[in-house]
């Protein structure tokens, strides 16, 4: 098997800025100012290296502020490391926040459009699913109106039913299993399943225990940017639990 | 074929962009897409009045003279003013999905763009009523000037849309200095009215290339290729100077928005 992900002594910064300063704040501080040291750093990541194979699906646990939601962005690439490197040899899919790219104003319809090429699909291709995509969400009759009228359910099925429709090689998950009513996140979770059984590569952040341990292939531990322990889910999610616990 | 497919997605995301930029303009709007068409035939009228009527403004031809520098200032004017809320109005797209950043600035630009082409007709009937109506140099240099436009535009948007990211300042800016040029620019009233003193501060001004070239051929189906050569001059450096910032500071773009 291929890799399809390989992370390399992963470092990253964020400048910890307090508010913007007022204009005479600003001129009364400003040797302070320009003297960087003042903005103080914050690690979020130190030195992370792991490896994905093909077809795998791996669980990023920790808490709150532990660097997972970074690390997600960082191989989707939206943001850059401050140093280390990156490999991604498959087409991602993120599924971070769903309904990233929706807007209120226009239609279901249209946001399927624009939300399936933004990930990836082109237009044709997206039109070809279109039945698939409204079908899996269940809001046929609401599908041509604005999406400022669906209800956060609603809102949050049409996107995630984009999102698994755009044929993702490497799906970026970060704590979206519980999407809409009792039904439809047994309906997700199948769906998931299915891709990752298909041999979908799947990153997968989440707060949700039992679902780790009934996907993931392996876990890793993320705490305060590093890694603490990697391996089988079962016995990284109990050494978790009972450290946090 | 990866290729064709790949280039293919970036021109149907391009696309859409842009469309979605018109859609949003005139959603819950009764009258829709004529806004474009309505604007320009109502702001015409308002200058007319207010230049001809009022001040007895004693050129002739006034009202197209103006207008036929007005209507390419007004996208120019109005892209670089929506530049400023291009990256930081799209937040949730930039720090969720990845994309091409700066297809954003271009669909801003390309909207504004089809406001221009919905002026063209208001400009084609002063041409043949007034001037000596569209001819074929038209269709050498129109095309020519639009991309010229295209790239200092995109030049000035790029740099504005992502140094606004860090310094919000950019937008109060910004609303001065397009006033600001729009008086520097030989808009309203033609260069050589300009004392000779302060003639160098159009001069310099490279707009004032475009938009010369634009009237000319506008009002007088003429070319003249020192001002179209000297507007693709500034141009592309313009342009090769924004997107050099662009790429600069997108590194850090997902620290500050």
């Amino acid at each position: 098997m291929n890799d399809a992900l390989e992370i390399e002594d992963v470092w990253k910064k964020f400048p910890m800025r307090r508010d913007r300063p007022g204009f005479k704040e600003f001129l009364l501080n400003l040797p302070k100012f320009v003297n960087r040291n003042y903005n103080s750093n914050f690690w979020a990541l130190k030195g992370v290296s792991f490896k994905v194979k093909q077809g795998e699906c791996l669980g990023i646990i920790g808490k709150n502020g532990a660097g997972k939601s970074t690390l997600l962005s960082l191989i989707l690439g939206t943001i850059y490391p401050t140093k280390g490197n990156i490999k991604v040899s498959q087409k991602i899919t993120p599924l971070l926040e769903l309904g990233a790219g929706f807007h209120p104003d226009l239609t279901g319809r249209e946001n399927i459009i624009i939300n399936g090429v933004l990930l990836g699909l082109t237009k044709d291709e997206v039109m070809e699913r279109m039945e698939d995509i409204v079908a899996f969400s269940e809001i046929r009759e609401f599908i041509d109106m604005p999406v400022r009228t669906y209800s956060s359910g609603m809102y949050l099925r049409l996107a995630f039913s984009v999102a698994i429709n755009t044929d993702p090689e490497l799906l970026l998950i970060d704590e979206i299993l519980s999407v809409g009513d009792e039904a439809f996140q047994k309906k997700s979770k199948d769906a998931l399943i299915g891709l990752i059984k298909e041999g979908v590569t799947t990153i997968l952040a989440s707060h949700n225990m039992a679902a780790i341990k009934d996907i993931c292939n392996r876990v890793i531990w993320l705490d305060k940017g590093e890694i603490r322990a990697e391996g089988e889910p079962e016995k990284v999610v109990e050494e978790y639990l009972r450290c946090s616990g | 074929m990866v290729n064709d497919r790949e280039y293919k997605r970036k021109k149907d995301l391009l696309f859409l962009l842009t469309k979605k930029e018109i859609t949003l303009k005139y959603k819950r709007t009764v009258l829709g897409i004529f806004w474009s068409l309505l604007n320009p035939i109502l702001l015409a009228i308002v200058l007319f009045i207010a230049f001809k009527v009022f001040m007895r403004i004693k050129m002739e031809n006034y009202t197209f003279f103006f207008l036929s520098a007005l209507f390419p200032w007004n996208w120019f004017s109005a892209s670089v003013t929506m530049s400023t809320g291009t990256l930081i109005g799209n937040v949730n797209l930039i720090k969720k999905i990845r994309f091409p950043r700066h297809f954003l600035v271009l669909a801003t630009i390309l909207g504004q763009f089809v406001n221009f082409i919905f002026a063209l007709p208001i400009i084609i009937g002063f041409s043949c009523f007034y001037g000596k109506g569209p001819g074929i140099n038209w269709l050498i240099t129109v095309p020519i000037l639009i991309v010229i436009q295209f790239f200092v535009t995109t030049g000035i948007c790029l740099v504005i849309s992502i140094v606004n990211a860090y310094f919000r300042d950019m937008e109060h800016i910004i609303g001065v200095v397009v006033s600001m040029l729009f008086w520097m620019t030989p808009i309203i009233y033609p260069l050589d009215i300009v004392p000779e003193a302060y003639r160098i501060f159009l001069i310099l001004n490279p707009l004032t290339y475009l938009i010369t070239a634009w009237r000319d051929i506008f009002m007088s189906n003429a070319i003249d290729w020192g001002n179209i050569g000297i507007s693709l001059g500034s141009s592309l450096i313009f342009l090769l100077f924004g997107i050099l910032i662009f790429q600069r500071l997108g590194k850090r773009l997902d620290e500050v928005i």
